[in-house]
């Protein structure tokens, strides 16, 4: 990594905790216990330390630009009497080593969740930041006390030197407590993670971080990450919400995935949630509900677009624009009668190289294959490995076109079985 | 009128039952496992043969202190149990958190060599069980650490506990072959009614085994973490003190007819043995063919269903402390510090039983000293978890359970410090 080029200027915390402190004339002040630093900033600056006062025992802070080093000593100089003072924290700081040190956090670059062998410090113009979080082995050998004997032996055994793995504190989101998140909400790490990533996360933590980082999310990424996330996480975490914010998150996610989620959910809490949430949209959701799971009925999403056969392209395309973002399905126009009677079907591409003045009758394709409402999981598999599409519609006895399958949704049934 | 006559049946089936008593018997069933697993798992190869051993050597006199041993158990498991279902936490991430990176890696580093040694002996009795059937160790390890392999490895969590349950299940050939030792329940009856404390080292010793080898440290790790995986909630906590408490008692039901069999049979014959197989091997002409067989099959499950989960349980315990990814779902390259702490278990496990002249007792007499004294330290660190407000919040434990435990702690304490002192004494 490129900071090693002045490594004299750079402090661990497992240096610096325990180390005793002297005051100006040399007799002992106190024994480091902690640092406080400030995370409102990008690197935070270490403003004071904990100490164990030499003369009476008691526990208090004491600013870290008072400390001075003078050969392998720390000198507090001058001591001014409103330095010292009581244990308490100011707004945007925190004990580094009570909150982050041994404690999980999630290095979001890496997209996982590791646990903190020691901080690293940068020290400039007096001034120590928080650079580095060690998340490696190297590091905590170093804690062990073990570093020196192991490094001459990889050194000698395997011609290996091993090497510190740090990670910017830029990457870094300590999640240890739910205060944590909330004052780097402002700019939560977690954002910058994909929401597949995130949902893998949130399945590693336990249950009381899952539950403070889920908190900390907006509505939208909320409804991202839980569409990725297991369903049994996914509902011990709209469990631990109220209704009205489990609603605002369940409404953002995709048609057929809020459906699965509310079928799993205690029946009380998800009527609670349906009467929350939007009326057309509750309305869809309970439609969709009746069916069973495992079957088409119980795959399928009603959040797709239908044309009567007479509609020009110029038509479609102004509703497709106002529509497509509540849509799970853009891909596929389906061509219906009065009656819902599935006559044709184009795909976005054919509407966009289309001349805007035809009608979507003389453009769709009458071939159509349909699945049962019905059919299970598996016969309409085979289908989709048959025929090659995005998304499979699905009708009802009397040919009456009811919801459409996504390949994606049907994806997550087939594909934990395959490789097994 | 058949539909009529079987809603009737329902009808004052459900005013019969109510439906509250159904539903929490559903809840229980679909929430035990962790408890009676983990305890089941530790009637493993070394504990047949220490029950064994007991029972042929001492008689009856022991039987009674498998009752101070089951209360000891519950105790100690509900704790784990109560920690993980509060603080969503596993055993070693706690203690790392709480008594950093120092005290956690030497820990770590003791407990796999004693998870190791433990994973020896159960391939040990894999091995001495498929003999009693004429199967060379030569071919019954390395298939059963195959299957071992590929049932974690390939298995996910939901499978693996129901192949686990099926597995309790089969103690119950101690019970039978049990019976077929026509057991006199007058003179069973009386040793427990007339407990006697025999001051000899031998039979002290002996005792000190019997609940060495009841409370091991890595069943705190592995209940813990299990009760975890699960997503146990801490509403859900009565049902997981039933799991924890059934487990406990049936462990010890196994455990009174494993030594009652080898009392009632061998120890009134005078029958000296030195290994469970030895045991099953006597068994035949005084309990009867079928009970020997019996017995010996109860080794092999109890050996394969140990060596199952010994191995898994320290890699999970180790990745969770220094924060190593630790799942079945990455694959190799991803966790790599995980599978290759989990394949050296199986390998040196499996491995070491099929090398010549391999000093077999003496490797797990020292397993055991280990297990003894990194017992009481295990205990300790629970103790302080379990009554750090920070983790527990107002589920730390009352002044009565905290009296109770401390006690036990001390007790098992002093007796694992007595098993170190008469191994290296004897020595």
């Amino acid at each position: 990594m490129a900071v090693n080029q002045e490594p004299q200027v750079f402090l661990y915390l497992s240096e610096l905790l325990g180390r005793k402190v002297v005051d100006s004339e040399g007799r002992p002040f106190g024994r480091i216990l902690d640092l406080t630093g400030n995370i409102g900033e990008i690197y935070p600056p270490v403003t004071d330390i904990l100490l164990r006062s030499a003369t009476d025992g008691k526990i208090v802070l004491f600013p870290w630009r008072r400390l001075a080093e003078a050969g392998d000593r720390l000198v507090a100089h001058p001591v001014q009497p409103g330095d010292i003072r009581a244990p308490a924290l100011r707004t945007g700081e925190l004990f580094l080593k009570e909150t982050l040190l041994d404690k999980q956090v999630v290095d979001t670059d890496g997209a996982k969740i590791r646990r903190v062998n020691d901080l690293q410090f940068l020290q400039s113009q007096k001034i120590l930041y928080l650079v580095h979080v060690d998340v490696g082995f190297h590091g905590l050998l170093r804690r062990v006390g073990l570093e020196r004997p192991i490094n001459f032996l990889f050194r000698v055994l395997f011609d290996y030197t091993l090497t510190d793995q740090l990670i910017s504190w830029k990457f870094v989101q300590p999640v240890s407590s739910p205060d944590l998140l909330r004052l780097t909400v402002a700019q939560n790490r977690l954002a910058q993670l994909h929401p597949a990533d995130l949902a893998d996360i949130i399945e590693d933590l336990d249950i009381h971080q899952r539950a403070a980082v889920f908190r900390s999310l907006d509505v939208e990424t909320a409804a991202e990450t839980l569409e990725e996330t297991d369903p049994k996480i996914q509902v011990s975490l709209i469990e631990a919400l109220d209704t009205a914010n489990a609603s605002d998150i369940i409404e953002e996610m995709s048609l057929s995935e809020a459906t699965d989620l509310l079928g799993d959910l205690p029946k009380d809490k998800a009527e609670g949630i349906l009467r929350e949430m939007e009326k057309d949209v509750a309305q869809d959701v309970k439609e969709l509900l009746a069916h069973p799971e495992e079957k088409a009925g119980g795959l399928m999403t009603t959040a797709f677009f239908s044309f009567a056969p007479e509609r020009t392209v110029r038509e479609a395309m102004e509703t497709i624009r106002r529509e497509a973002e509540d849509m799970d399905l853009i891909y596929y126009l389906y061509v219906l009668d009065s009656e819902d009677h599935i006559l044709g079907v184009l795909s976005l591409r054919e509407l966009i190289v289309a001349a805007p003045e035809k009608t979507l009758s003389e453009l769709m394709d009458t071939r159509i294959v349909t699945v049962g409402i019905e059919e299970r999981k598996g016969r309409i598999a085979e289908d989709f490995a048959k025929y090659g599409m995005l998304a499979m519609p699905v009708v009802d006895e009397d040919n009456r076109l009811k919801g459409v399958i996504l390949f994606k949704n049907l994806l997550e049934v087939v594909l934990p079985k395959l490789g097994r | 009128m058949v539909e009529n006559l079987t809603g009737t049946f329902r009808g004052l089936w459900q005013a019969f039952i109510g439906k509250r008593v159904w539903k929490s018997i559903a809840l229980f069933f679909a929430l035990i496992g962790p408890g009676i697993i983990t305890s089941n798992v530790d009637n493993d190869a070394g504990g047949i043969t220490t029950y064994s051993l007991a029972g042929s050597e001492y008689g009856l006199t022991l039987l009674w202190t498998l009752i101070p041993i089951t209360g000891a158990l519950i105790i100690i498991q509900e704790m784990c149990a109560r920690m993980g279902v509060v603080s969503g936490k596993g055993l070693s991430d706690l203690i790392r958190e709480r008594f950093g990176a120092r005290i956690t890696f030497y820990l770590m580093i003791v407990l796999f060599l004693t998870n190791l040694g433990n994973t020896i002996s159960e391939f040990a009795g894999v091995a001495a069980s498929m003999e009693l059937f004429g199967v060379s160790r030569h071919i019954s390890v390395p298939i059963s650490a195959a299957i071992v392999w590929w049932l974690v490895v390939k298995g996910n969590y939901k499978s693996v506990e129901k192949v686990f349950l099926l597995a309790c299940v089969f103690y119950l050939s101690y019970i039978i072959s049990g019976f077929m030792g026509k057991p006199d329940w007058h003179a069973i009856g009386t040793s427990f009614l007339k407990p006697t404390v025999r001051l000899d080292t031998g039979w002290l010793t002996m005792a000190v085994g019997v609940i060495g080898t009841t409370i091991a440290p890595w069943m705190q790790f592995y209940l813990q973490s299990s009760v975890v995986d699960k997503g146990l909630k801490a509403e859900d906590y009565q049902y997981t003190r039933m799991d924890v408490i059934i487990g406990s008692v049936t462990v010890n039901v196994v455990a009174f007819f494993i030594i009652m069999l080898c009392a009632v049979t061998l120890f009134q014959n005078g029958i000296r043995i030195e290994s469970a197989k030895d045991a099953a091997q006597a068994l035949a002409p005084l309990a009867g063919e079928y009970a020997s067989w019996l017995f010996a099959f109860g080794l092999l499950n109890a050996s394969l269903f140990a060596a199952s989960i010994l191995p898994i349980s320290t890699a999970y315990t180790i990745c969770e402390a220094f924060g190593w990814e630790s799942s079945l779902n990455r694959k190799f390259l991803e966790a790599p510090q995980f599978y290759g702490l989990y394949s050296l278990m199986v390998f040196l496990g499996a491995g070491i039983i099929l090398l010549p002249d391999m000093p077999l007792i003496t490797i797990m007499y020292y397993s055991q000293v280990i297990n003894g004294a990194i017992l009481p330290v295990i205990l300790v660190f629970m103790l302080l978890l379990v009554n750090d407000r920070k983790i527990m919040r107002e589920y730390t434990n009352s002044l009565a359970m905290n009296i109770v435990s401390w006690l036990t702690v001390a007790i098992l304490t002093l007796l694992s410090l007595t098993m170190i002192g008469f191994a290296l004494f004897s020595k």
